[in-house]
This record gives structure tokens, C-alpha cells and sequence, in this order.
């Protein structure tokens, strides 16, 4: 969520600290910071909003809040404790008129720096300042035939005035990257950016009245029912789906037109065009799974379905619909005519529970119940303490608090992580317990190292086994292996291709590793080795492992493939095995990779050429080697010294040198090789070193 | 090996050269061996798990984004069962187990083990990587001796140098405090991109009183800390490896380095 410093400036009366230094306490006490950029005089965050704070968080008043309790810095006001005053009727159908004359209160008008700041509840409005009527007359009627809508306000302005936003308006939502549409639509918007609450503008001249009233109802789709949203797309809708209908309207089945999907995006039959007058303001609120899901089919995640889909407080919309009426009466003029609240199951007030005991028993610090009340304080929490027992009443806005061990994450995090210090853990009475399967799968890993074998992970998708992938992303290899054997085999095969570069004279490898056979998943162990005449076969190597894990019980390592002695790669079950090997009470002191660095290799062909030479009498040792290296610069990857020849009679040594070229970018061709060995050549000749 | 003559592959006139285990295995064993020294034993569990153990008794609710098709991979005609998204079921599965065998905590596990995210690969993320996964309940183990244990984990990873640990919030559904943890590693021997930079390393936290219940240990008498952390950026960071797919390429030229 990009988050502005100057819009954040707007809930505080002094200066905000440098956009670093606001950086920084988000970072360790709220939220990751993805970046941070400065446009003109305002610094633009980045800041990645945990999935339990969306609730609060993804607008200027939750992190305002946040920063606030961080940095110890006053808020004017406390953006969302006007919820009091702003109480709409238990009754849902009750006409609006002593809502209004009762909320008039927190529409005040201030207005400093040339910006809306939220009044502070219980002051006394003035009501025709404010542009609403003296009796409002209830002339829209709202109606949900769904569970999945928890609270709709709905709010009929009349005589407003479309046209550009004034300069602050098109600022801030600028500076987050949002594009000025007009007035109207950018006051839903800021709204939505500044309290976290979605809402939409219907252009009332679009939708029917009847007898001066106008009916919007909020219902599942049709099957196969269509909608052209505000991005001039056709959206095709499933019962699954909720949709905002405009019920005066003719439709075949009398349903109503759909004239907005519900949480996800309003529709063009009732969009706003610059010759609106009259508008039906939406401040609703939407069950977050079924929007997440709506969004997702249609592929149209939004803003609101964003909002929407991390589960928002229905007591919001009230907040939204109070800040959305007045800056639109503020910027575009007109006077509420109408105002319904349908909340049929009002949020309950929750409380939550923890102890000063508990909190130093779950950090491992000390704190005193005062520096407890202090984060309290500073969250603007209302508590009580009594007997080291705090009872906290949690804002609304906050539905991720429940239980003490959210409480102690409230604690932990504003008192500062930093201040809990490392503690080692107590040594443990009780002997370790040896996993066998890993004890036996470290034993064999460490002994056919020693016989020369290299360790590989291969993939456990395959081409074929028993049991397939539902939903791969990328559909190749969508079954899950039943065997090693196809994947060493490739490897094998693979790093035959390199056996220049690798050095070595028979490629072995091993792998240990889940297969999923007979419906079990297995642990499996897989031999490859190179098929080499006079070196050893994998029947040789399958011996040698019998013999080193059980003398006695060959038959227990049964191949799962081929006979013996005609293939080169082969398989056993390990969690067999296991069984039957004997049971061991602690591990064995393994080596370690001795390696520091990794070194990049090149991904390009490769060019062999054996060198062989006399060395002059009395040669140091490596001295061939030196001018060879230096000779051959960076196309010489590598050197080998493969033979190497001494005759009795000259008294005479001569060496064989393998050489590899390669290089780090590009595909090498013949003569730049020549070039580079006439080169070594000529210096080893001038050296004293005589070709053979 | 008890006589050296009858070994069939024992005076092989070719010369053969060591073989090289796989840089995870040896992050693991190393990993193990520290751990081991503070109490922690080393536990396992299935790759195709169910989605209980993956999820719901992990705190993850049924329409947690998390769940979606598209980041986890479901097997066809097996509904319930999913390719393990992290190593963390085995907390549920050793505490039930324990608790089963009536013995309490304190418990102390490791768990390494393969992980599967439905992604698309480059060359930091792939479907198929490895986790560490920690795990110490008791009645008084704190968030000072998560700090403590990684303390010491990371100053035997990187012998002879200096680390500090440090936890910034985060959130997991499986633990509460929830921290993400970064390490700053300083000292002559550490790979220059990593020396006293601080590095993401882990998410962490207390364990959920639900994830403790859902395994059978009493969360008012019990609480502990989990840690679980990529093991193959792990081995990046200590080696300084460029590609994360060079884990299961097979390839030699990767694997004799180590």
C-alpha cells in the first residue's frame, strides 16, 4: 500500500519526523518497507501491510494510528473515534431523518491548510453549514437478500456539481498513483485511501424512482446474468456473485439491473458523467471471502475487492459514508436528500484478556504493569488493570485482536523486539532420540562418498507415475515420480557430456530421495553408475554397500529394478531397509563440505586438446604448468595434468596435459583455440620445452 | 567393513576420486550437529500431507488465500491431500505422536525437510526447495531463547565471526508474536555480499495456542517458539551460489564444488 507523508501529515497538528525516520519505525514495529520514493516535497512508502492488519491498515488512517502509538506522536484526532456519534438506528428501515439530525454533528466543516481533517466526535455542528436539510426525507430504500452483505448505507445527494477536484484533492491521490476522475469519483476514492473504506457513487439520473423513491437491492447474480463494468468490459456473473441492483428497473425476471458487482466494481448503467446532478453515494460492506473469490473468477481485483477481501469492520462504512458525504458537499456542492442504514447484526463491543505475568512469561522480559498501560495508551486503547489482570476494550477497527497472545504481539512489537535479549535455552535432561531414518540416510550418504559418488537432487515431478498433479503451473512433468531411475539415468547421461571438465574417470552418482510407489510414499535410494569396461559395475557397488551396512542380510537390499549386472542404475527402499538394520542410540560425527565459495561455471560448449611435452632437465616442479596457465588466459577453463613419462635412457620427463577452453560468454570456435595453443606452444618452446 | 579383501570393488586398478555430497545435505548435517548440541532432535514427515496437518491444524482457516489452487499444489483424484507448502506439519505430528506415547514437554525438534510452492521458477524461487524447520515447547521457553537459539546457530554457521539477530514484526497464522528474523553477519570470513548487512533470514514466533492444541499439548500449562527457514537460500548466502535451480540440476559441475 503506498502511503503518502503528506497525506499522513493531515492527522497530525505537529511536523511528522523525516520520511527515514518514519520508514524505520514502521519496519520494526508494524510493517516491511518495500521502498521508499520522494515526489517533489512528499516522500511516497511502500508499505507491505501484513494480512492481519488489512482490517486497519491499508489507509492513512491505520498507519497514522500506527506511527501515532511508534513514535509517540499526537493525533489531532482519533481517526475512527466518531463511530459513536455517527450511530445509525438498530431498526434498518427506519426513515433517516433522526440519523441525520443526530449525526449532523460530525459533518462540521473544518478545514485547515486548505485540507479536510476529521472533526472530533461530540462538537456542535452547525447543520445548514454543511448543506444538509433540516428533514431529510427517507427516498431511497435499500434492501439485501444475501448473509454475505453485513451493512449498506446508502445516501441520495441532490444539486451537485460535477467537474475537476480542487489541487489538494488531485495531490494526494496523485502522489499514491491514483489517476483524478472527477470530483465525485475522487472523493470516493481519497475516502477510501484515507479510512481504509470502499465506496461508490451511483448517477442517480440513471436509475428509476418510483413515486420519488429509488430502490437499490443487493442480491446473488443469475446464472449467465451480465454486467458492463466502469473499465468498459462485459463481465459475465454466477449466483456465486453478488451483485448491486437498481430494483425499480424493468428486467425480464424482475430482478432489477445489475448496476454494480458487489465490492469488486460499479457498472456503467449508472456510472458518473460530468452532467450528473444527482448521486447515490455506497458505503457498504461485503463478506471478504465471497468478494475474494468474485474478483478472482472475474479476474478483477480491485481496490475495494483488495479491501474487501482482508475483512473489513462493517462499523467502517459509517466512517466512510460521514467523511465521502461531507467532502463531497464540500467540493461538489448539493445537500443529502435521503439516508438509509441497513446493519441487521451490529459488530459486538469485544474485550480481551492478558496478564502482566503472562506477557514477561511469553517475551522472556520484564516489564511493570505500567510500561504495559504505556503501549496501551499509546494504541489508544481503552483498558482497566486490576490485579495484574489488563482488560483491554479493542477499537473496532481492530478485528485482529482476540486472544492475550495478541496482546502480547501488541506489547512486544510497540514496546521495541530489540529490548528482548538473547537468552540460550537450558540443556535438556532427557537423551536425544535418533531419527533412523535419517541416521541410516547420513551412514550411506558418508560411505559412497568415499567410494566416489556424488550426491544429486533430482526433481520429484516426473513424466510418468501413480499419482498426477492437480494444477501444475507450468503442466510439464505433472506427475509425481515413482522411481529415481528416470531422473539419475538423465542425470548420468548429462554429466557424461562434461566428463572432460568434471575430471573424472567414471561418472557415479546417488541419490537419496521420496518416490511415490504402490500408494506409499517410499524413501528411496538410487545408484547411477557410468558403464566403463574395467572399472567396477553398480552390481560391484551394491555389494560393497550390503557389506558395509549388513554382513548378513544381503537379500534385505532388494534392487526395485532390472537384474543386477545389465543395468547401470538401480533403486532400493530405504524405509525397508531401515526396518531391518539395527537400531542406533547416537549419530556419528560426519564431515562437512570444506568448501568457502562457490565459483560460476560457464553454460557454454567446451574444446578439449591434450598437450604432451619433454621437460628439459632440472625443471621445477609445476613450472609447465605456470606458462600454460598464463599462456592460455581466460579461454583456458582448465588444466589437468592426465599422464606423465620418464625415460631411462635420455633421463628425460615428459608430461601429459589435458586442456579445456571455454568460455563465460559466447560459443568458442577452432582457431581462436589454435591461436591460444600456438601461443602456449611458443612460450614453452622459448622456455626450453620440447613438444612431443 | 570387517575384511578389506573381500570387498568387491577393493584393488580396482582405476583411480577413483572422492565423491561429493550435496551442499544441502551438508548445510543440513551441519545444521543438525549444532542443533543437536542445544537438545533439538531431529524429526521428519510426509511430503504429500494432508491438508490438516498442512493447514487447518496449523491455524490456517479453510478460505485462507493461502489455500488457493494456485499456490499449492492438490493431487487429482486424492481431495484432502496437498504436496507439503511447508515443513511445519511436523510440529502437529511430533506433539500428537508424543503426546500419544504420554510424553509431555519439553520437546525440542528439527525438521529438514523438501517443501512445494505451485510457482513458476527463475533464479530465486523454485516449486521444489528445502526448509528448517525448529520447534521448543516447555512451560518457560520465551521469545529471549528463540533470539538465544538462533544466536548460536548462526555463530556456528559462520565459524569465527560475529552475528546479531534481530526480529521485526511479522505475521504467520501458526504463531503469535509472529517475527520475521534478520541476521548481520561480520567477520573476515564471511562471503563479502553477506558481511554486516542485515539478511532476511526466517519467519518465526511463539507457537499459536491453537497449533498446540490442535496437537493435544494443554496451551495454558505450555508455550514455545517455531522457526522455519529457506535452507536453499541458506546455502546461497554461505556460498555465494548465483541460481537456485543449480539445487536439482544434477549437475556435477555444481555438486563437486562442495
Amino acid at each position: 500500500m503506498l502511503i503518502s507523508r503528506n497525506w499522513l501529515q493531515t492527522f497530525f497538528s505537529d511536523e511528522l519526523p523525516a520520511a527515514e525516520v518514519l520508514e524505520n519505525a514502521l519496519m520494526f514495529h508494524a510493517f516491511e518497507i518495500d521502498g521508499i520514493e520522494q515526489k517533489g516535497d512528499d516522500f511516497i512508502l511502500d508499505v507491505k501491510v501484513t494480512p492481519n492488519r488489512g482490517h486497519d491498515c491499508l489507509c492513512h488512517a491505520g498507519i497514522a494510528k500506527e506511527l501515532s502509538a511508534i513514535l509517540k506522536l499526537r493525533l489531532k484526532s482519533n481517526p475512527f473515534a466518531a463511530a459513536e456519534v455517527f450511530n445509525f438506528a438498530a431498526s434498518p428501515l427506519r426513515p433517516a431523518v433522526e440519523k441525520l439530525e443526530t449525526s449532523a454533528a460530525v459533518f462540521e466543516s473544518t478545514r485547515a491548510a486548505g485540507k479536510p481533517v476529521l472533526s472530533a466526535a461530540g462538537h456542535d455542528g452547525d447543520a445548514t453549514k454543511t448543506g444538509f436539510p433540516a428533514a431529510p426525507t427517507a427516498d431511497v430504500v435499500v434492501s439485501i437478500d444475501t448473509d454475505l452483505c453485513l451493512r449498506y448505507i446508502a445516501a441520495h445527494i441532490k444539486n451537485i456539481k460535477v467537474g475537476p477536484s480542487p489541487d489538494w484533492l488531485r495531490a494526494h491521490l496523485e502522489s499514491i498513483g491514483q489517476r483524478s476522475i472527477n470530483n465525485v469519483v475522487d472523493a470516493t476514492n481519497y475516502v477510501m485511501f484515507h479510512l481504509g473504506q470502499p465506496l461508490h457513487a451511483f448517477d442517480a439520473g440513471k436509475l428509476q424512482a418510483i413515486d420519488g423513491r429509488y430502490a437499490i437491492s443487493v442480491r446473488p447474480a443469475m446464472e449467465g446474468e451480465s454486467m458492463l463494468a466502469l473499465d468498459e468490459k462485459e463481465y459475465t456473473l454466477n449466483p456465486s456473485m453478488l451483485v448491486i441492483t437498481d430494483t425499480n428497473s424493468a428486467h425480464p425476471s424482475q430482478a432489477g439491473v445489475a448496476i454494480g458487482i458487489a465490492g469488486v466494481k460499479g457498472g456503467m448503467p449508472a456510472g458518473i458523467t460530468e452532467t450528473t446532478t444527482d448521486i447515490i453515494l455506497e458505503s457498504a460492506n461485503f463478506d471478504g471471502v465471497s468478494v475474494r473469490k468474485t474478483a478472482k473468477a472475474l479476474k478483477l481485483r480491485t481496490d475495494a475487492s483488495v479491501r474487501f477481501e482482508q475483512v473489513m469492520s462493517p462499523e467502517l462504512a459509517a466512517h466512510g459514508m460521514r467523511e465521502v458525504i461531507r467532502l463531497i458537499l464540500d467540493i461538489a456542492g448539493g445537500s443529502v436528500e435521503g439516508l438509509v442504514d441497513i446493519y441487521p447484526i451490529p459488530q459486538k463491543k469485544k474485550t480481551a484478556f492478558v496478564s502482566v505475568d503472562k506477557i514477561n512469561q511469553v517475551l522472556g522480559i520484564t516489564l511493570t504493569g505500567a510500561d504495559i498501560s504505556n503501549v496501551f495508551a499509546r494504541l489508544g486503547f481503552a483498558y482497566k488493570e486490576q490485579y495484574g489482570i489488563f482488560e483491554v476494550v479493542v477499537p473496532f477497527e481492530r478485528l485482529d485482536i482476540e486472544i492475550p497472545e495478541d496482546l502480547i504481539e501488541e506489547v512486544g512489537r510497540i514496546h521495541g523486539y530489540e529490548r528482548i535479549a538473547a537468552l540460550e535455552l537450558p540443556p535438556l535432561v532427557r537423551p536425544l532420540e535418533v531419527n533412523q531414518n535419517f541416521y541410516w540416510a547420513e551412514k550411506i550418504r558418508d560411505h559412497l562418498a568415499h567410494q566416489g559418488f556424488s550426491e544429486v537432487f533430482t526433481s520429484v515431478f516426473a513424466e510418468k507415475g501413480e499419482r498426477v498433479v492437480l494444477n501444475k503451473v507450468d503442466a510439464v512433468m505433472p506427475y509425481m515420480r515413482d522411481s529415481l531411475l528416470c531422473g539419475l539415468q538423465d542425470a548420468l547421461t548429462r554429466n557424461q557430456r562434461n566428463k572432460d571438465i568434471l575430471n573424472v574417470s567414471q561418472i557415479r552418482l546417488f541419490e537419496i530421495g521420496t518416490v511415490w510407489q504402490l500408494g506409499k510414499e517410499i524413501l528411496s535410494l538410487g545408484l547411477a553408475v557410468e558403464d566403463i569396461k574395467k572399472f567396477p559395475k553398480v552390481s560391484d557397488f551394491i555389494k560393497d554397500l550390503e557389506e558395509k551396512l549388513c554382513t548378513q542380510k544381503l537379500h534385505l537390499l532388494v534392487p526395485e529394478s532390472g537384474p543386477l549386472g545389465k543395468t547401470s542404475v538401480v533403486e532400493f527402499n530405504v524405509s525397508n531397509l531401515v526396518e531391518h538394520l539395527p537400531i542406533s542410540n547416537t549419530y556419528d560425527q560426519l564431515p562437512l563440505s570444506p568448501t568457502k565459495r562457490y565459483e560460476p561455471y560457464s553454460k557454454y560448449p567446451y574444446i578439449v586438446r591434450d598437450i604432451s611435452i619433454w621437460l628439459p632437465i632440472g625443471t621445477f616442479l609445476n613450472v609447465a604448468e605456470r606458462i600454460i596457465k598464463e599462456s592460455g588466459g581466460e579461454l583456458l577453463n582448465k588444466l589437468y595434468e592426465f599422464d606423465s613419462y620418464y625415460d631411462e635412457k635420455s633421463k628425460k620427463s615428459a608430461k601429459a596435459f589435458r586442456l579445456i577452453f571455454q568460455s563465460f560468454d559466447r560459443t568458442l570456435v577452432e582457431d581462436e583455440v589454435h591461436a591460444v595453443l600456438e601461443k602456449i606452444y611458443t612460450k614453452l618452446k622459448v622456455e626450453g620445452f620440447e613438444i612431443r | 567393513m570387517e575384511s578389506e579383501n573381500t570387498n568387491p570393488i577393493a584393488g580396482q586398478e582405476a583411480p577413483v576420486e572422492g565423491g561429493h555430497i550435496h551442499p544441502i545435505s551438508s548445510l543440513i548435517r551441519e545444521a543438525h550437529q549444532i542443533f543437536s548440541r542445544m537438545g533439538f532432535a531431529l524429526a521428519d514427515g510426509p511430503l504429500l500431507e494432508s491438508e490438516w496437518y498442512n493447514f487447518d491444524a496449523l491455524n490456517v482457516p479453510k478460505d485462507h488465500p493461502a489455500r488457493d489452487m494456485q499456490d499449492t499444489f492438490f493431487i487429482k483424484n486424492e481431495p484432502g491431500y496437498v504436496l507439503r507448502t511447508q515443513t511445519s506439519p511436523v510440529q502437529v505430528r511430533y506433539m500428537e505422536a508424543q503426546i500419544k506415547k504420554n510424553i509431555h514437554p519439553p520437546y525440542r525438534i528439527l525438521v529438514p525437510g523438501k517443501v512445494f510452492r505451485n510457482e513458476a521458477t527463475d533464479m530465486t524461487h523454485e516449486a521444489e526447495f528445502f526448509q528448517l524447520e525448529g520447534l521448543a515447547v516447555g512451560t518457560d521457553v520465551t521469545m529471549a531463547h528463540l533470539k538465544g537459539t538462533l544466536d548460536k546457530f548462526y555463530s556456528e554457521l559462520f565459524k569465527e565471526a560475529e552475528v546479531e539477530v534481530r526480529f521485526r514484526p511479522s505475521f504467520f497464522p501458526f504463531v503469535e508474536p509472529g517475527v520475521e528474523v534478520d541476521a548481520r553477519i561480520m567477520g573476515e570470513h564471511v562471503p563479502v555480499k553477506l558481511r554486516g548487512r542485515w539478511i532476511e533470514m526466517m519467519g518465526a514466533g511463539m507457537v499459536h495456542p491453537n497449533v498446540l492444541k490442535n496437537a493435544g499439548v494443554d496451551p495454558k500449562k505450555y508455550q514455545g517458539f517455531a522457526f522455519g527457514m529457506g535452507l536453499d537460500r541458506l546455502a546461497l548466502l554461505r556460498w555465494g551460489i548465483d541460481d537456485v535451480r543449480h539445487m536439482h540440476s544434477g549437475d556435477l559441475r555444481f555438486i563437486q564444488q562442495f
